[in-house]
């Protein structure tokens, strides 16, 4: 049995299912509070509908075997993904960055550089650190470091970073962005190399899932249909 | 080596006496041993240290939340404590232990190792430092029985004394020597300097002010509005001044990229010095005193390697870097590291500054390379 999770809701959800119309697979629920699907003629995978960062946690503990979700949920739940997931397919979908932004107001900034600069300035006349809000902690850990940017500290926030320069919550932020329009709404700018992450969604296997002959099988047919490269995978299954 | 070693009786007891050794030829120099505890505060490896060490400790909080790490060196909890102590200088310090280091993207690397080693701290005259640790890392490595090793060795404070005689605002002198340890990036910025131009920003204070106001409500975030001036003014009066003579922009460039025979190299960088009109007679005085402090150890010149950016990315280092490297079965291993420091002691805490030079030994490693 191979264990296949989706995004149970929003635009993942929806380009997702487009996605298996368009490969001729065909889901359809299998309980009532449509938590479990399965795709019609593949008796041998079960779907799980989980929420896209349940997925990626799911999918680094070995829980499930396929996965589809963002790349940036992925590479922030393990940054180093080497011999813990593979990922068989970017899907085309769910563009997204994610970046470091500040305020327009900070008109003499507009590198890392100058953030770098900034902060040493900062953290030496306030006695204390300047604040990054993200939900992204370890991206933006390896992002800084990268940078050689040391004195910051991360302030972790569960929704709307964008408003945190405003609030006076931060002074910088780390974020997702799609058009760039809620960052411009708050009165925050990309830096010009801040790009961290260019995002999207992710068709992403686990390699430290029980891959039984089973689920081999059942992952070889799924991938044909998916246009996805299966001995790549099975080759990374096998080195894991 | 396996990414969790265990050591076997025949294993430990070598080790352990080649410890034994190690530490007995130090205590001889004047050196004695001390032991912080392998549990630290996460905060001086996180803040204190190079990228290098910082991505390669391990993490963990306490019930409390507090953030503690596993000592991914020796050196930085004995400075802390020789600071926190307000011990007298000179101090003469040995150890051997544990360390431990996560090893991004090679799994298969131990990861906890023992290091032997020696720090010398608060010796007024740098070059009897230098002299008195790279001869008792080379005493140490015969000592245990291996005569077959070759050296790299470089100087940072080389770099940092070029960019100095370099005619560019402070700040950017400052920002070079900041990132002299990422490959690539200050030979981008010199051929910038070299033949780029200037950025286009506002230059009078009334330009920028107009601007800052045309920014609406954004949030000034921390910063006040007469710093965000300022800084705007400072960069606008920089990239005015910001240019360097090509010749002496592509001469840096091609000084970093020197990597050779010691002899030869120091020949290389002499002539180039020369060409771009830059004396560091002091800096590289201080390299021919080491040179001939190897060769009267009876080192092999053809096995010094001298290269120009290396000590890029390694750790605290400040001056003088060098590393001893042998053949295992599977190739070459480095054996040894070591080198000077002269900043540790004060971002640790100390008043004034303390110089400090050191040197670490792979026990493991160099009880292997003699096996093999």
């Amino acid at each position: 049995m191979l264990t296949l999770a989706i995004p149970s809701k929003g635009r993942l959800k929806e380009k997702c299912d487009e996605m298996f119309a368009a490969a001729g697979l065909e889901i359809r629920q299998t309980n009532a509070r449509g938590y479990r699907a399965a795709f019609s003629g593949m008796a041998d995978i079960e779907i799980m509908l989980l929420s896209a960062g349940e997925i990626a946690s799911s999918l680094l503990a070995g829980d499930i075997h396929l996965g589809v979700t963002g790349e940036d949920l992925l590479r922030e739940e393990a940054p180093e993904l080497a011999g813990r997931m593979h990922l068989v397919k970017p899907l085309g979908f769910g563009f997204a960055d994610v970046v470091v932004a500040v305020s327009d107001a900070w008109i003499d900034v507009s590198t890392m550089a100058d953030l770098d600069d900034v902060s040493a300035g900062y953290a030496h006349r306030n006695r204390r650190r300047l604040r990054v809000a993200t939900k992204y902690a370890q991206l933006t850990r390896q992002f800084f470091a990268q940078n050689r940017i040391s004195d910051y500290r991360i302030v972790p926030s569960a929704g709307a970073t964008e408003g945190a320069p405003a609030a006076g919550l931060a002074e910088v932020i780390v974020d997702i962005t799609t058009s760039g329009a809620t960052l411009r709404g708050n009165h925050l700018k990309v830096l010009e190399d801040g790009v961290i992450l260019k995002s999207q969604a992710q068709l992403a296997a686990s390699l430290t899932a029980d891959w039984d002959e089973g689920a081999r099988a059942a992952c070889a047919r799924l991938l044909d249909r998916l246009g996805a490269d299966y001995p790549a995978l099975a080759a990374q299954v096998a080195a894991a | 080596m396996a990414a969790f070693p265990y050591y076997g009786t025949a294993d430990i007891e070598a080790l352990n006496a080649q410890a034994v050794r190690l530490l007995a030829l130090f205590g001889d120099k004047g050196y004695r041993r001390e032991e912080p505890s392998v549990l630290q505060p996460a905060d001086i490896f996180l803040d204190r240290s190079g990228e290098e060490i910082r991505r390669r400790t391990f993490t963990l909080t306490d019930p409390t939340g507090r953030d503690l790490a596993l000592r991914p060196d020796l050196t930085i909890p004995i400075c802390r404590e020789a600071v926190r102590s307000g011990r007298d200088f000179p101090a003469r310090i040995s150890y051997n232990g544990l360390v431990f280091r996560h090893q991004p993207g090679e799994p298969q690397r131990p990861t906890q190792f023992f290091q032997a080693g020696v720090e010398l701290l608060g010796i007024a005259d740098r070059a009897a430092g230098d002299t008195e640790i790279l001869s008792l890392a080379i005493e140490a490595l015969r000592t245990c029985g291996l005569n077959d090793f070759s050296l790299r060795i470089g100087d940072l404070a080389l770099f940092g004394a070029l960019v100095d005689a370099l005619a560019l605002p402070r700040q950017w002198r400052f920002r070079l020597k900041r990132h002299f340890w990422r490959a690539g990036y200050v030979e981008s910025l010199l051929f910038w300097l070299g033949h780029g131009e200037s950025a286009r920003l506002p230059g009078t204070r009334a330009e920028v002010e107009a601007l800052l106001d045309a920014q609406g409500e954004a949030p000034l975030a921390g910063r006040t509005r007469e710093d965000i001036i300022a800084r705007t003014l400072d960069r606008a009066a920089e990239a005015k001044s910001l240019k360097l003579d090509p010749v002496v922009a592509d001469a840096v460039a091609k000084l970093l990229d020197i990597s050779g025979p010691a002899d030869q190299a120091m020949a290389q960088v002499r002539g180039l010095l020369k060409a771009a009109n830059i004396s560091l007679d002091a800096q590289l005085a201080a390299m021919d005193a080491r040179l001939a402090t190897l060769k009267a150890l009876g080192v092999d010149p053809a096995r010094v390697q001298f290269t120009a950016h290396f000590g890029r990315n390694m750790e605290y280092y400040t001056g003088f870097v060098f590393e001893m490297w042998a053949k295992d079965k599977e190739g070459p291993v480095q054996i040894a590291g070591g080198g000077r420091y002269d900043t540790l002691l004060e971002t640790l805490g100390a008043k004034s500054p303390v110089s400090a030079i050191g040197c670490a030994i792979r026990t493991e490693r160099l009880l292997a390379v003699k096996g093999a």
